[in-house]
């Protein structure tokens, strides 16, 4: 880690956004208390998590990366015996219903499916009734309903007054779910805010995405384009005025007489700001 | 303590319900004592001589030892059955008085003593087989009776009560080690161990409740053996229940501590299992869980004399051959041996232990 320095809003969705390896998981770690930081210092509230971590291990929710249970201890009873551990908790019932565990509440752990596992884990993190809730890629190898379903409680859990803190590598996921993110590689806070705000700092333009019988090649002088890039037999424009630049492309095609066959614009997404931030894609 | 029995109760019921793995914790002790007690018993036979005349009431009693399957009883004058007895020969002889005295017939017998354990094993079986002999006799007076000097408290005769005691220290051994640095690192793997440690409960309380865990584990499934082996195979062994539990329970916490020090270093369970096998092999084989430390070569004694299992094998099987009172020298001596390798292997153990 270096030199992370970050600050969470009460009540919000907060996204650390990631590769593998980009020290996300030990961001969290150091927050919830189970990872002590070399230097440097961790609040909540009034609270020095660094000196203190029982108060993290005490009010906040956890949802680990890689959440395993003793296999064969039934749903109800894993709720039960982690409630035993806190003071004040939220009741099993409560939590199982919550989480449309009620069929599974007498299934061992071992013979739950992944979005059950995954929503035991949510239900286990919020079993302390917690203040924060902390979830390590909590869509990680998830189906896309069973992902849009986790979506939904992470959106519950705002509404709730509770303060989530995620890690994700999905795009998308960060853009539609998070109200503050992080991007993060090699262990360092590349830039943060609001995710739409993230985009127009970084990526103000458009993409226009061209697709021709020849690629397009040579030097292409058009008003407002900022750059050209290919993706493989299409050639992506991206421009700081659209529209100026999608009429002045139409006139050079049928001036150089090069035949289009399809044209796409976009504006930009989280993809564009990793990619223009760490310099690869997130899909490396 | 409350959290620590939560972790405990829980882990008692995942061990209920994985029932192969329970399976196999008793298959294997419990074939054990089958296949080696009954190979044992068919092949060891006490070598007993006697003296005496050939005919008349008196011979009726050599015939009665004679139809007890645990001797080999040969006849043999006194000089020379003596002497086959002082150089190892045979196992004890039985000395009649001469011919025409009326009963009862006060018999003596020599055993040889270079061996403790056959010896033992000849004292009692000859002194209760006299004691048969005296019942399937009609007599209102006792025929026979055998004066020994060396008749204090020896009970164990076949080679399944022998075994029983080493099987389990074995089953100590075997379930403390793979139950906890098998599961530890297992737990470790998966991030079992971490999600425990994102909570309040504190590191301690859940390694205890393991620890706990274990130990109910390990009394209870000695228990069952003792039973079945007492049960259905018909083994004869003196429980004094306080200081076994004791003996078991510190040689169950040094064998802990040797599990949590594997657990400390191994990362995966793959990498725990030769381990585990590389430290527990050699002391299934020479502890003398199979036959007594005193027939290794004398080189190797000394070595297998201070390893842990030597030492449980040793107290439990004192204990319950009758061998050594409750709180003999030799079992308070073992049980400290045990404390001391308990000790030393715990201070490693929080050396060499890592939560992840």
């Amino acid at each position: 880690m270096d030199g992370v320095d970050l600050g969470i809003e009460p009540g919000c969705i907060f996204g650390l956004l990631g590769p593998n390896g980009a020290g996300k998981t030990t961001t969290l770690e150091m927050i919830e208390g189970l990872r002590r930081p070399d230097s440097g210092s961790i609040t909540y509230g009034d609270h020095d998590l660094v000196r203190s971590p029982a108060v993290a291990r005490e009010r906040f929710g956890v949802q680990l990366q890689t959440s395993a249970f003793f296999e064969l201890l039934r749903v109800d009873e894993t709720i039960d015996l982690f409630a035993s551990f806190y003071r004040h908790t939220l009741s099993t019932e409560t939590l199982i219903e919550r989480f449309e565990l009620g069929e599974k509440r007498k299934a061992y752990v071992q013979n739950l499916s992944g979005g059950q596992r995954q929503r035991l884990a949510v239900a286990v993190a919020l079993v302390n009734d917690p203040e924060v809730v902390f979830l390590d890629e909590p869509t990680a190898g998830l189906d896309p309903q069973a992902r849009r379903n986790v979506w939904d409680s992470v959106r519950q859990l705002r509404a709730e007054g509770r303060t989530v803190v995620l890690t994700t590598h999905y795009m998308d996921e960060a853009e539609a779910l998070c109200d503050q993110l992080a991007v993060m590689d090699h262990g360092r806070v590349l830039d943060e805010g609001q995710p739409q705000e993230l985009i127009e700092r970084r990526q103000p333009g458009a993409f226009i995405e061209v697709a021709a019988e020849v690629p397009i090649t040579g030097d292409l002088r058009l008003p407002g384009l900022e750059r050209v890039t290919h993706e493989g037999p299409k050639t992506v424009l991206m421009t700081q005025r659209l529209d100026e630049t999608l009429g002045a492309l139409a006139e050079w095609a049928k001036q150089e007489g090069v035949p289009l066959t399809g044209l796409a614009t976009r504006t930009a997404t989280l993809e564009d700001v990793f990619l223009q931030l760490t310099g690869r894609s997130l899909r490396d | 303590m409350r959290q620590l029995f939560k972790v405990t109760g829980a882990l008692l019921r995942t061990l209920v319900r994985n029932r192969q793995a329970l399976f196999w914790t008793f298959f294997f002790p419990v074939m054990l004592m089958v296949v080696f007690g009954f190979l044992g018993n068919s092949n060891f036979k006490l070598n007993l001589l006697v003296t005496g005349p050939r005919s008349g009431p008196e011979a009726r009693i050599v015939q009665a030892y004679e139809k007890i399957p645990y001797f080999k009883v040969q006849r043999a004058d006194r000089k020379s059955a003596l002497h086959l007895v002082r150089i190892g020969q045979a196992d004890a002889a039985l000395l009649l008085p001469p011919a025409s005295s009326p009963p009862p017939w006060h018999a003596t017998l020599v055993y040889n003593s270079a061996n403790l354990q056959t010896a033992q094993q000849a004292v009692s079986a000859v002194t209760s087989a006299a004691a048969e002999i005296n019942l399937a006799m009609t007599g209102q007076h006792p025929y026979l009776v055998v004066k020994s000097e060396a008749a204090s408290g020896s009970r164990s005769s076949t080679y399944l009560d022998f075994l029983l005691p080493g099987v389990l220290a074995l089953m100590a051994m075997q379930n403390s080690l793979f139950g906890v640095a098998g599961s530890l690192t297992r737990w470790k793997e998966k991030g079992v161990l971490r999600r425990f440690l994102a909570t309040p409960l504190r590191p301690v309380q859940f390694l205890g409740g393991v620890v706990l865990y274990q130990l109910v584990f390990g009394i209870l499934s000695a228990a069952l053996i003792v039973a079945i082996a007492v049960a259905f195979l018909h083994a004869t062994v003196v429980l004094p229940l306080l200081p076994l539990l004791i003996t078991v329970v510190v040689g169950m916490a040094a064998f802990l501590a040797i599990g949590f020090v594997i657990a400390g270093f191994a990362k995966t369970e793959e990498a725990s299992m030769p381990i585990i096998n590389v430290v527990s092999f050699p002391m299934m084989f020479l502890s003398g869980v199979f036959f007594p430390v005193t027939s290794l070569p004398p080189f190797l004694r000394s070595i297998v004399h201070v390893l842990p299992l030597t030492y449980l094998v040793d107290g439990v099987r004192g204990l319950m051959s009758g061998q050594y009172a409750a709180w003999a020298p030799n079992v308070q001596s073992d049980i400290l041996a045990l404390l001391g390798w308990f000790v030393l292997l715990a201070i490693v153990s929080t050396r060499t232990w890592r939560w992840e």
